[in-house]
């Protein structure tokens, strides 16, 4: 059992997606079930009294690794130490607010988190922005935490990859435990683009491409694209609601896999700040597959770009700088 | 800004009690091989081997719309359960007016990419539901309106859950194990295993009161200052309602005062007029208390304890360890045969059995008798 205790920050923590995600985190789920945690909830003032309940339940579930939990609304006091910063807390769309409406406003408030990042949290701390638009707003905090390596700022593009994941394993028919390497590239927006190239599927009889086990390159193509990109937007007009447990579950699979390394030979997606690899510039937050171990990240090198890619990725590349543009431009 | 520092202490959960995690491997890990702690404590349904490749066990949600749910099925979906070697189908009810809900449930669940989750089978057809099924998790039920009284919701259930239970007996597996949730509990589980009588043994059947334990040990916890792992075998007895019985006279605490060393509760609390007058009416009120600061009813601890409760009655209890299930009353401690009660049992081998010989203190003794009496009179109050 390891005796050091791990101090990890969720903002929004009075969200939907805090609901789920406090429980993932204190089962367990996110560090292993030999890590204890501190836990720190921040939200906006007027939220903080619905945390109490959440708080209440928490000691309901009798969990051994929580330690500690401290609720607050102040950055400073949520970021001082913080080994993992889990930043769902943003400025929703609200109806007729403009796309440059919504970067501006959490540019903002993502300013101000990456200044408080920079002086209160640790060097090491590592950060996750859900908050859309989250590879902007990664960008913005990173920006404002100079003293914090470029390296421990991520945003969330895994719940991508899990949904594109999910499609494939649905249309193959197989469990999704079998499927291996999908690949989310880009922006965490409709232009996100999914990619099933260099996945496997594992069957009984050995390995087969995606495309062999589907054996549907339109669908492929087109339907399978499209689906992950508005998957979003399909789960609210089912649910009334964004999605919220799936989220909770790709950041709990995010920050799992930061932590713990990933398994030999398999990619996750992550969105972070773009080395150049693959000719994506440098100076933007962008999904790409990674491999983690001893909580250190590497870009998968040398994946084959074809010509429908390199369309896909342009554009979501093109959308990046557009955003950065206009949230700097305050 | 103000800001509030809560100290929460600490019971071994679901991840110690069962060795679930044996290894300290966390179920997402695609590398987890250790052996769960206790594989011959297991039920014979579940699988408890690394290597085997085993059937997905079947397990119905109802109410799998609603708040309590959206908690529940992703923790089962992740092997919180049934422990990280048994695959699961999820068979999803809920009502037609829930229908598009519910397909947005099977989307976020499918969007999880959980590797145990072997398939959804989401429908507001009673048939299609309780096929097959080998566990049945009875969250949904009529809720209670602004004036309506306890007997007009007692009246909507009744029906709800002789349909419910009509349809376990005709299409569930012969040893499905029935956890009931939605309220009033054990009326409702009473009523289900009734319309059952004929095919199924009473002795599947049962309803929640983990969630009142669980409360209670955090308090207990919390009074004496110790991790909530320490406290053990604190008892619910009764009706899941304001007449339950929170009880510790058997309940004790490890390593208190000092490691090696077992107290009982009454001595480590050492304050008896705190037990009966705070500690009990505390517990009691718990779920108004949350509904009073969430502005909704509690949904993810609730989740969490029918959790517990079917992962102990499947993958067994510790040596000496208790939990509370609410069961059909064999006449143990003279409750009357028959009502559904919450009982202290130990678990083996998928089947539950009440602990014998517990201390029943004459002020427990009073308490006991006022819940046996809410039972009958509900039973009662049932059409007939």
């Amino acid at each position: 059992m390891s005796n050091d205790i791990l101090n990890v920050v969720v903002t929004g923590a009075a969200g939907q997606i805090g609901y789920s995600l406090i429980f993932n985190i204190v089962r367990g789920e996110m560090f292993g079930s030999d890590q204890k945690i501190r836990l720190v909830l921040m939200d906006i003032a007027p939220m903080l009294d619905g945390i109490k309940g959440v708080i209440m339940e928490i000691e309901d579930c009798c969990y051994p690794l929580v330690g500690e939990i401290v609720v607050t609304a102040d950055p400073k006091e949520a970021f001082a130490n913080a080994d993992y910063a889990i930043l769902v807390g943003g400025m929703p769309r609200k109806d007729g607010m403009e796309r440059a409406d919504l970067l501006k406003a959490n540019a903002t408030i993502f300013q101000v988190q990456g200044k408080a990042l920079n002086d209160h949290a640790k060097k090491t701390c590592k950060v996750l922005v859900v908050a859309n638009p989250a590879n902007t707003n990664a960008l913005i905090a990173m920006v404002n935490a100079p003293n914090i390596p470029k390296e421990n700022f991520s945003c969330l593009t895994r719940l991508d990859q899990n949904r594109a994941r999910a499609q494939i394993a649905l249309r193959a028919k197989v469990s999704v435990k079998d499927v291996h390497n999908i690949i989310v590239w880009g922006n965490h927006s409709l232009t996100i683009f999914p990619d099933h190239r260099c996945g496997y599927v594992s069957l009984p009889s050995g390995k087969s491409t995606i495309s062999g086990a589907v054996k549907d390159d339109t669908w492929l193509q087109n339907e399978f694209v499209a689906t992950v990109q508005k998957r979003g937007a399909a789960v609210i007009s089912a649910r009334k609601l964004s999605s919220a447990a799936s989220a909770a579950k790709a950041i709990t699979d995010h920050i799992h896999d930061w932590h713990l390394g990933t398994p030999e030979g398999e990619y996750v997606s992550m969105g972070v700040h773009s080395d150049g690899s693959y000719n994506i510039p440098s100076g933007i937050i962008f999904s790409f597959p990674v491999t983690i171990k001893n909580g250190v990240y590497t870009i998968v090198q040398g994946l084959p770009i074809d010509k429908n890619t390199q369309e896909k990725l342009d554009a979501t590349t093109a959308e990046l700088i557009s955003e950065k543009e206009v949230a700097l431009a305050l | 800004m103000e800001s509030a520092t809560l100290r929460i202490n600490n019971i071994s959960g679901h991840l110690t009690t069962s060795g679930v995690r044996g290894g300290g491997q966390c179920p997402f890990s695609q590398k987890s091989t250790a052996p769960l702690a206790c594989p011959e404590k297991a039920w014979s349904v579940i699988n408890t081997s690394p290597h085997a490749k085993p059937n997905p066990i079947r397990v119905l949600v109802t109410g799998a719309a609603g708040q309590i749910a959206y908690s529940l099925v992703f923790m089962i979906a992740s092997g919180q359960m049934f422990g990280p070697y048994q695959p699961v189908v999820l068979h999803l009810l809920d009502i037609p007016k829930m229908q598009e809900v519910l397909n947005g449930v099977v989307m976020e669940l499918n969007d999880g990419a959980f590797p145990l989750l072997a398939g959804t089978v989401a429908t507001t057809d009673v048939k299609t539901a309780f096929m097959g099924i080998q566990v049945c998790l009875m969250v949904g039920a009529f809720p209670r309106g602004p004036g309506m009284q306890r007997s007009d919701l007692l009246k909507m259930n009744a029906n709800i859950f002789k349909e419910q239970g009509a349809a376990l007996a005709k299409y569930a597996a012969r040893g499905v194990k029935v956890l009931v949730v939605g309220n009033p509990a054990n009326t409702n589980a009473y009523i289900a295993c009734l319309a059952a009588k004929a095919d199924l043994p009473s002795t599947n059947f049962s309803a929640l009161t983990r969630l009142d334990q669980n409360r209670a040990v955090s308090m207990i916890a919390e009074r004496v200052g110790v991790p909530v792992a320490k406290v053990k075998n604190v008892s619910i007895w009764g009706n899941h309602s304001l007449t339950q019985v929170p009880d510790v006279t058997n309940a004790v605490i490890q390593d208190f005062p000092e490691k090696g060393l077992t107290t009982p509760v009454l001595t480590a609390v050492n304050d008896n007029k705190w037990l009966e007058e705070s500690f009990i009416p505390q517990v009691q009120n718990r779920g108004a208390a949350v509904i009073a600061a969430r502005k909704l009813s509690s949904a993810a601890s609730a989740a969490n304890a029918i959790v517990g409760h079917m992962r102990d009655w499947v993958l067994g209890t510790k040596d000496g360890e208790t939990v509370s299930m609410a069961v059909v009353s064999d006449g143990s401690y003279n409750i009357p045969k028959g009502l559904v009660f919450s009982f202290p049992v130990q678990c083996r081998a998928g089947e539950w059995s009440i602990v014998q010989g517990l201390k029943i203190t004459p002020f427990i003794q009073l308490k006991l008798d006022a819940t046996t009496k809410e039972l009958q009179s509900e039973i009662d109050a049932l059409p007939k």
